[in-house]
């Protein structure tokens, strides 16, 4: 564990040492969170609701899912395609830490060191979107257990995507594909109880909403104690089928290494 | 017992067959065949613990690949490889405890942090007892000459100080086996030579196994008792430096400089060039010794200078490598 620490730390100061990188991005979070809020109080005009759903509720959203999608730093999204196109997969397999657990142990370092800036950026964030508060005290414990498991579900999933690299060299086309149909399924961009039908159903059999969507409708309280319990339980279900998956995949990725630039 | 053993090591890369002619980029895209290089081709050797062994060979010879299949990165094609009775690939994270690798073409380091976090992280890693870290790091900093930037961002080191650091960071947990691979690539004299000497120390005082590839054989011939020469994926020579040297160039060469030109007709000695009372003369030291000469020339001539030339390492490899091709 320590090990692990460590290089999570490491990942966190190399963050730091471009502090104005990320005080940029956190400038145009704030921007993402206004538009957005702009443009959902036009949608709702002189309505107070919208298929039941009041406009303090999609600020609310809206805003959540924002601050989320740049904590779980999603532009970054893994670490494992520079490292094999680079070559530089090299060196991280003859430390003596798994190289799966050297990328997670980055990745959450990444966050951890980008968690300071959401949270300064969230009083902004709400002054400036006029979201509702948690729906209860319940809710707020609720959202915060159903975030972490959130974020353990991107995580994964950037892994198994990520490792793909060892087949194809070259992810970035097909990453960009990836990241606009998980940004959309996971709710990022309409919360899933406005999709249609067929494309909901889509979306909850698929992981992407236990990311963004179930955290946020949780802290709403659009899911009740029964709902927000086993929707948890998905989560809990896809982190364990997905680093099955993970698993699985780097075993075969293993024998595919190949160190590009000599 | 040997610390490392390879045995019929084979590694083969695939990659899709490029197709000529109209929308080829395409049909590239969709073919399924493939052409296969091997890099290594049935490459076998057993090296003891404490030996400092040079594995050279050309660009793309397979050096390498056959380092990255002895640490673990690459999973061979077929044969057999074990270090420290661990076969690398299969069990990576216990081959790393007892391995230290440096790759000149690239850093283990830590590009945007001070080099001390790095030195800080290996530690970590590698399990180093706090007062043994500091011990070893006094140590490298005065043996390597860290102190004046182990503060610095890696990406700011110049490539001798980060070779430097590469090197620091490799031995901090004191690994049985090093691998160096291309160490003093593209450095200056004084970086290479602090790093040779930093080798050679490793090597005598704590009985640390280097294997080092390399094409430069300055290297070679300052640090290696024994070579292994590798062309087109396959074993050419495995033995001493010397007796490559026999084998492969028995002649010396005896420069005389005279005081009045003319020619010079020594027996067992072949005069190969001369140029304004300048005389090169080659002789095979099995037949008459280099003292021997000297006389014999001395009591015919009368000579300003001489001096006996050595067959250099790299002549003896060039000219390998030339039959080979050849």
């Amino acid at each position: 564990m320590r090990r692990y620490l460590a290089l999570a730390r490491m990942q966190a100061r190399v963050v730091l040492a471009y502090r104005i990188d990320y005080l940029n991005g956190l400038i145009g979070l704030l921007l993402q969170v206004f538009l957005l809020a702009v443009v959902w109080r036009t949608v709702y005009g002189e309505r107070d609701s919208v298929d039941g759903v009041p406009l303090a509720t999609m600020l609310a959203y809206v805003t959540l899912a924002s601050v989320q999608g740049w904590l779980f730093n999603p532009w970054v999204f893994t670490l494992i395609p520079d490292r094999v196109r680079e070559g530089r997969v090299g060196i991280d397999l003859v430390r003596p830490v798994g190289f799966v657990s050297q990328v997670v142990a980055a990745q959450v370092g990444r966050t951890a060191a980008t968690a300071p800036f959401a949270l300064a950026a969230l009083p902004f964030a709400v002054l400036l979107s006029g979201m509702a508060p948690p729906a209860s005290p319940l809710a707020a414990v609720g959202y915060l257990v159903s975030l972490a498991l959130g974020y353990a579900v991107t995580t994964v999933l950037s892994v198994v995507f990520g490792l793909m690299t060892f087949w194809t060299m070259e992810i970035g086309g097909i990453f960009i594909i990836y990241r606009m149909v998980a940004q959309f399924l996971s709710g990022a961009l309409i919360p899933l109880w406005f999709m249609p039908g067929a494309l909901r159903t889509v979306a909850q059999v698929l992981p992407f909403q236990a990311v963004t969507y179930t955290p946020t409708a949780i802290y709403l309280g659009r899911l009740d104690a029964g709902a927000a319990v086993l929707a948890t339980g998905v989560q809990c279900g896809w982190v364990l089928v997905l680093a099955l998956l993970a698993r699985l995949v780097w075993s075969r990725a293993l024998h595919r290494v190949v160190v590009q630039g000599g | 017992m040997p610390i490392i053993r390879a045995d019929s090591l084979v590694k083969e890369f695939r990659r899709p067959k490029r197709v000529p002619g109209r929308f080829g980029a395409v049909r590239t895209l969709l073919t399924r065949q493939y052409t296969v290089t091997r890099a290594v081709d049935g490459v076998g050797f057993d090296i003891d613990a404490g030996e400092l062994v040079g594995y050279l060979g050309p660009n793309g010879a397979g050096k390498s690949t056959t380092i990255k299949m002895l640490t673990g990165i690459l999973v061979p094609t077929s044969g057999a490889v074990e270090v420290s009775g661990v076969v690398p690939w299969r069990d990576r994270e216990r081959n790393a405890r007892h391995i230290g690798v440096v790759f000149g073409q690239r850093s283990g380091l830590w590009w945007d942090l001070p080099l001390i976090d790095s030195l800080h992280l290996a530690a970590t890693l590698y399990d180093v007892r706090p007062a043994d870290l500091r011990a070893h790091l006094a140590r490298f900093t005065d043996l390597l000459g860290l102190d004046e930037f182990l503060t610095t961002p890696v990406r700011q080191l110049s490539l001798g100080q980060r070779m430097r650091g590469d090197l620091a960071a490799a031995m901090l947990h004191r690994p049985d086996v090093l691998y160096l691979d291309e160490p003093t690539i593209g450095l200056d004299v004084v970086a290479r030579d602090r790093i040779r000497a930093f080798v050679a120390d490793l090597n005598r005082a704590a009985g640390t196994t280097v294997v080092l590839t390399t094409h430069d054989l300055d290297d070679v011939e300052a640090l290696c008792r024994r070579i292994i020469l590798i062309d087109h994926g396959r074993v050419l020579y495995d033995g001493d430096v010397a007796t490559l040297k026999a084998r492969h160039a028995p002649h010396r060469e005896l420069v005389v400089h005279l005081a009045e030109p003319g020619p010079v007709e020594i027996a067992d000695a072949e005069p190969v060039a001369a140029t304004d009372g300048r005389v090169t003369l080659r002789f095979d030291p099995a037949r008459v010794s280099s003292a021997d000469l000297i006389g014999r020339v001395l009591a015919r001539h009368r000579v300003t200078d001489l001096s006996i030339v050595e067959p250099d390492l790299e002549r003896v490899v060039a000219g390998i490598y030339a039959d080979r091709t050849a």
